[in-house]
């Protein structure tokens, strides 16, 4: 499941006393800190990616090392898809989703609309639409079209998930500033927004997890990534079952790595609530 | 749940019955061969209009079966990872205008050559003073991610190399502009730059071949029974001069 169990409004009522949180698991588990165990499932995880990579270059060096040695760029173009496009898709998300709560019909439709046709289609179909699409009408180089192709279909999700924040905030938070003498404007960027930020934290962390990992389908539109550079060292050296296994680690140690930081910044941001 | 296990019971017997029929009769019935290809290598092998597998390679292994008597059973399988799909058994043999290479060999066997092709440049029509891979220093080169192509651009330093799943999807990044030159091999390059109306305008062929490389039925390391069975066929179909009747039909 990609988007947050949202509570409704009318459920959110009943709940008022209780602060809105939307959970998702689509990262990897993190350790909470009530979970204090040395063994658990993200230490074993993580911790045993890292000395399988280790035992095996050091015992099999060829072909180990060599995959080891030949996929560091691909790590960084990686990086910069999944970076540059959880930007892009933030910005993106940011206007549907205020865009999916307007009261204006023409926009509100206008991102609707986008959401709609955005999640009815699968990533790797959108990604070679785009990617080809784009080729035809503006001359972008591969990896900004990559970061677009991403971006805008992450948009989409983000979106929804910037409007379930946004509507995951009291009524009367609303109605409280609007009396103060706030216009709406003000109401939904000095009041709503702010506290809608905390809310979408959890779930934006979940989509970056989730970007990072679905960032290896570009290598289909021959972006030199991760699992590219696998695939090519792979088809050279036929070393196939090496070489993903590899890959797959890489990816493994990276998404923890990730998650554990998204958690602590998570349990962070709870701390100040 | 008595009929169903009646049911297993039979389709048991039944299976068994055509193994041991098998094994029986199989030096006397025509074996049949799987064979990969990946039909994405026009005028080679490709997929026309009505799903079927066709082209040069196709045409010419029929006749090979014709020849040396067994049938063929093609699978059309992505390029990338068509080698490791050999090396688990998931077919017996790889007919793909798969190059004869020491590095292949070293893990594969392949078959006596039946085609003498060459790798070859093509560039956008803009680029006229373009004369060999050199001369694209620091701009990116597509080829296709595993083929001899792709290791010849790999050779040349300074060129950058952007390898793709398919042929075509390089062409088509060609023609948006992100890549300044495809190889590949050379009745695959006049395919897509001398005969495809989208491409004919735009792209140019440059030159003349610059390898010389030789298409080879690819098989398990130690299969001799299926080298020696394909070398007696593509023997016969040159003796007969099958194939170059082949190379008028699809080759220029």
């Amino acid at each position: 499941m990609r988007l947050p169990a949202v509570p409704c409004r009318d459920k959110m009522k009943e709940e008022n006393s209780k602060q809105p949180s939307l959970d998702v698991g689509d990262g990897a588990a993190i350790p909470t800190r009530s979970d204090r165990g040395l063994f658990t499932a993200w230490r074993i995880a993580f911790f045993g990616a890292i000395a399988t990579l280790i035992y095996l270059a050091a015992t099999r060096p060829d072909p180990y090392l060599n995959i080891l040695k030949f996929i560091p760029d691909g790590i960084l173009v990686t990086f910069k898809v999944t970076i540059g496009s959880i930007l892009l898709a933030l910005v993106i998300g940011l206007f549907t989703g205020l865009g999916r709560v307007a009261r204006n019909k023409f926009i509100n439709g206008a991102a609707s609309l986008y959401v709609e046709v955005i999640r009815g289609i699968p990533l790797l179909v959108q990604l070679f639409y785009i990617y080809y699409a784009l080729g035809r009408i503006i001359h972008v180089p591969d990896i900004l079209s990559a970061i677009i192709a991403m971006a805008v279909c992450y948009g989409a999700y983000m979106g929804e998930i910037v409007r379930a924040g946004i509507q995951s905030i009291p009524n009367g938070q609303i109605e409280a500033a609007l009396s103060l003498g706030m216009n709406r404007r003000q109401t939904m960027i000095h009041v709503v927004l702010p506290q809608a930020v905390k809310v979408i934290l959890p779930p934006f962390g979940n989509e970056f997890i989730a970007l990072l990992k679905d960032s290896s389908l570009v290598s289909i539109l021959a972006v030199a990534d991760l699992l590219r550079r696998g695939r090519e060292f792979a088809s050279e050296s036929f070393t196939y079952f090496e070489t993903y296994t590899v890959i797959a680690l890489v990816y493994l140690i990276i998404t923890l790595f990730f998650s554990k930081i998204i958690g602590i910044m998570e349990e962070r941001a709870s701390v100040n609530r | 749940m008595k009929v169903r296990r009646l049911m297993a019971a039979l389709m048991m017997c039944a299976s068994l019955v055509m193994v041991t029929h098998g094994t029986a009769s199989a030096a006397k019935a025509v074996k049949t061969v799987t064979i990969a290809t990946d039909a994405t290598w026009p005028p080679m092998e490709m997929v026309d209009a009505g799903k079927n597998i066709v082209g040069f390679d196709i045409d010419y292994m029929n006749a090979v079966a014709k020849e040396a008597g067994f049938k063929i059973v093609y699978k059309n399988t992505a390029w990338d990872g068509i080698f490791a799909g050999l090396a688990s058994g998931n077919y017996d043999a790889i007919v793909s205008s798969v190059t004869i290479t020491d590095e292949r060999k070293k893990q594969y066997d392949f078959s006596d050559p039946y085609i003498n092709i060459g790798q070859i440049l093509v560039v956008p029509k803009t680029q006229k003073n373009v004369k060999s891979l050199a001369d694209l220093k620091g701009r990116k080169v597509g080829a296709q991610i595993g083929t001899t192509g792709a290791f010849e651009v790999k050779k040349v330093a300074g060129v950058e190399l952007k390898t793709y799943d398919e042929v075509g999807l390089a062409f088509e990044d060609m023609a948006a502009g992100r890549i300044f030159g495809v190889v590949c091999d050379e009745p695959t390059a006049a395919h897509y730059a001398l005969q495809k109306q989208e491409y004919k305008a735009k792209f140019m062929i440059v030159g003349k071949t610059f390898t010389q490389e030789s298409y080879g039925v690819c098989v398990q390391k130690g299969n001799k029974e299926l080298t020696e069975l394909f070398n007696k066929g593509i023997k016969a179909v040159k003796a007969k001069k099958i194939d170059e009747k082949l190379r008028k039909k699809w080759l220029r």
